[in-house]
């Protein structure tokens, strides 16, 4: 059933006399007719109020209704948005020059007041949005005049740009949200965003129509339709039958079957997270680095690569993903040495005391799976390891509690392109994960978040990431790819951070 | 017709006591199964921010609190505000049933229509060819799993053959599949029994009576046979029902149908208590709807019933 041909296909239709099968199908296939975009993704929004969710879902629909003042495009770099120029105007100042004549969708004009509503709302107790934390650094915003804005930052913050781009940043209709409230604005959302709310159906569609007056440029299709399809199977064949030009969230297993049908290929993004075994370091005997760098030498990343991901992935180095600005491109890819693990274990005086890696079952990628794999590859270098799999509320909680026994799965997402974002956010003192301390790591984690010296976070990064290699607060395991099943017709750029860019300069369908 | 006033008080009594028993078990079960909050939460929340969304919830006040609230709030068709959609609950449910009931009655009325003649003309024709290969069919309808017919119909009728969509929700065309798919365990359950109540009915002695009067054949299947037979076949037909409206949780998942199923499952994962204290409601509503309506047939086809 998994090698329909192409012929089949013709021959099915053809004999049946649907429609498409009356003009050639290979020319078809790389440009159409159509002037809407059906995107499948695996499960529906749950709010439009970008304020109001984070999940990856929600944010492919809300940043595509809203925009921020700065957008980061699927290359990483940092673009203008709803601002025009930005600069650091002192040491805790930045001033953004607001975009004119940007109308709202419903006709209202846009201006510096919506900028400055919109980030305090994310804070005010009283909206209780669900982004509140997002902008902590930030002390108080102006706006002067109805083209300027000034962010006041509590300390010196060079990622506040970074910040504004990602969730939480995206701006929404003071006038709009005064007039008829929370409730009434995620049911009817008013954006200033390449596509304007038309209708949504729970779990079934959203319909989005072009804004023919964005700023940036009329997108490539007059309608976008956002289809929850949770099933893999019908997702797929969706796609191959031409239902729908994108889908979402395509295992790796399956990538073979959408670029082998001639009309669809598999487009892919470097995934700009990890997944890594984080450690209960206080818990002996993984409070002794040795052990920790045995366990690391221990795993054959290479291997869970290319079995468990189809070789969708890369071997991560340190703490950075690759794509942070910071990335350092010399440091080699974590090793696997069984020799060098044992060694370590004796030196460390391991005594066979059970660790544990407790999984979730199907909540990230392949959790369970590559549990199976480490924990056999830790065997064979003698270390008495475990699986035990556990429920995701039960994983929820024992996060909160931070009561996890030895190792678990985490996918920290590097949201700023900075280790500031992910593995400090995560990490440092005070973070959900903060399970390990050491003074120097922390002075200069602590320094590099309020420097705006370029030079001196990547010295202290480079530094802090020695410490990292010898301390390993976290066992990185993999980088992975994100892939998408698309119609040849398709051209299209995914984004490291799970967004569904499809304004102009990312989106083009080839039409005849 | 003296009896019917106190039978339907009756009804309605325990129908009542059903739908209480119901909403407190799902209460409790929901309230054991985890904590919403770090599901809405991103995963870097501080646990002040834990604390403060669970006092906005009202999951902080004790349990007999918050049961009590449920039902006062419940009793006045309120259930909160869902969780996960930031819209009240009820409303959320209510947009999921249009769906609902059309995948649901065309799934039932396909199921009914194919599988009562089938299930006849089998007992009437026992041992032929015909009672065997659908027989046969029903076997195979009742013991594939839903996820595994529902996938073959889309990999064949959709994608080989290129007849009907994939999924979805939209015109008749869309219905087909699904509808099909649903209707497969009720009607090989329907046929089924309707043949076993008819071969049992078939067999008795005012059948041979009937037959020896020289009542016409076709009189005796459906008014001396099939009337007979009828009380077991109704009560499948109103289980399968109820059964179809809230139970097409996998049909609705395979197909991205927008249904009150793939509304419940989904609402258990994001531990959205008042979606799934309000879906759980209107199914057991339903139910007991149905049943009720089982019940009153009952009465119209024998009349001992309504006594006993």
């Amino acid at each position: 059933m998994n090698n329909l041909t192409r012929r089949e296909l013709l021959q099915g239709a053809a004999a049946l006399g649907v429609a498409g099968a009356t003009a050639p199908r290979s020319a078809q296939a790389q440009t159409t007719q159509k002037r809407e975009l059906v995107v499948a993704q695996g499960g529906d929004i749950s709010k439009f109020d970008p304020h109001f969710s984070t999940s990856s879902n929600d944010i492919r629909v809300s940043f595509n209704l809203f925009d921020n003042l700065i957008s980061r495009r699927p290359d990483g770099k940092l673009q203008p948005g709803l601002a025009t120029e930005w600069k650091m105007t002192g040491p805790t100042t930045w001033t953004f020059k607001i975009r004119q004549g940007v109308k709202w969708h419903n006709g209202d004009p846009f201006s510096a007041a919506d900028v400055k509503y919109s980030l305090e709302r994310t804070w005010d107790p009283n909206v209780k949005s669900r982004v509140n934390t997002v902008f902590t650094t930030v002390d108080r915003v102006e706006a002067p005049d109805a083209g300027t804005v000034v962010i006041h930052t509590k300390k010196p913050d060079s990622l506040l740009a970074a910040r504004l781009a990602f969730y939480g940043g995206q701006i929404v209709p003071k006038k709009y949200l005064d007039a008829v409230g929370g409730d009434q604005f995620n049911a009817k959302p008013v954006g200033t965003g390449p596509v304007r709310f038309v209708s949504w159906t729970k779990d079934d569609k959203i319909v989005l129509d072009a804004n023919p007056d964005y700023w940036g440029g009329k997108i490539d299709v007059d309608r976008v339709i956002i289809r929850a399809i949770p099933d893999l199977a019908p997702r797929i064949a969706a796609l191959l039958k031409g239902e729908v030009d994108l889908i979402t969230q395509l295992p790796p297993d399956h990538g073979e079957r959408v670029a082998g049908n001639p009309t669809t290929r598999v487009l892919s993004a470097l995934y700009a997270g990890f997944y890594v075994l984080a450690v209960n370091s206080k818990r002996p005997p993984l409070d002794n680095p040795l052990v920790k760098q045995a366990l690391s030498l221990g795993i054959d990343r290479e291997l869970i690569v290319k079995e468990l991901w189809r070789g969708r992935g890369i071997v991560p180095s340190g703490f950075m993903v690759k794509g942070d600005t910071l990335f350092d491109p010399s440091l080699p890819p974590l090793a696997y040495n069984p020799a060098q693990a044992r060694d370590r274990l004796k030196k460390a005086g391991y005594k066979g005391e059970e660790i544990v890696i407790e999984t979730t079952s199907g909540y990230t990628a392949n959790d369970k799976p590559m549990s199976e794999a480490v924990v056999a590859m830790w065997r064979d270098v003698g270390v008495n390891a475990k699986v035990e799999v556990v429920e995701y509320s039960v994983r929820a909680q024992k996060n909160r509690d931070k009561s996890f026994k030895g190792l678990w799965w985490s996918d920290p997402t590097s949201t700023l392109g900075d280790p500031d974002g992910m593995m400090w956010r995560l990490l440092g003192p005070g973070g959900p994960q903060d399970y390990w301390r050491h003074a120097r790591f922390d002075e200069l984690g602590d320094a590099a978040r309020f420097s705006a010296d370029e030079k001196f976070r990547a010295n202290a990064y480079r530094e802090m990431t020695k410490i990292f290699l010898e301390h390993l607060p976290w066992v990185p395991v993999i980088q992975p790819y994100e892939d998408y099943g698309a119609q040849k017709y398709v051209e299209w750029t995914p984004d490291p951070l799970q967004q569904l860019e499809i304004r102009r300069f990312n989106l083009k369908v080839r039409r005849a | 017709m003296s009896g019917l006033l106190p039978f339907l008080g009756s009804r309605l009594l325990r129908a009542l006591v059903a739908l209480w028993l119901v909403s407190s078990v799902v209460f409790v079960v929901m309230r054991l199964s985890g904590d919403p909050v770090p599901l809405l939460l991103p995963p870097d929340a501080p646990r002040s921010e834990i604390f403060r969304v669970r006092a906005e919830l009202g999951l902080d006040r004790p349990l007999p609190v918050q049961y009590l609230v449920f039902l006062g709030h419940a009793l006045s068709g309120d259930f909160g505000r869902s969780i996960h959609f930031r819209e009240p609950a009820v409303r959320v449910v209510a947009g999921y049933l249009p769906a609902t009931f059309e995948l649901g009655l065309t799934a039932f009325v396909l199921a009914a229509l194919v599988a009562l003649p089938v299930g006849i003309v089998s007992a009437v024709r026992r041992n032929s060819l015909v009672d065997q290969l659908s027989m046969g069919i029903a076997l195979i309808g009742q013991s594939a799993p839903t996820f595994f017919i529902g996938i073959l119909f889309i990999l064949i009728v959709s994608l080989k053959l290129g007849l009907l969509p994939t999924s979805g929700r939209g015109d008749w065309r869309h219905l087909v599949l699904p509808a099909l798919t649903l209707g497969a365990f009720a009607m090989a359950s329907i046929a089924r029994l309707t043949r076993s109540a008819m071969l049992e009915v078939l067999g008795a002695d005012f059948i041979r009576t009937a037959r020896a009067k020289g009542v016409a054949e076709a009189l005796v299947i459906v008014k001396h046979a099939l009337k007979n037979a009828a009380v077991p076949i109704v009560t499948i037909t109103g289980l399968q029902f109820g059964s179809l409206l809230g139970g097409a949780v996998v049909t609705e998942t395979v197909f991205a149908w927008p249904g009150i199923g793939r509304l419940a499952i989904q609402s258990i994962y994001n531990r959205d208590y008042p979606v799934v204290q309000c879906v759980v409601f209107v199914s057991a509503v339903l139910f007991i709807v149905i049943n009720f309506c089982v019940d009153l047939v009952y009465g119209l086809l024998d009349p001992r019933v309504r006594t006993g």
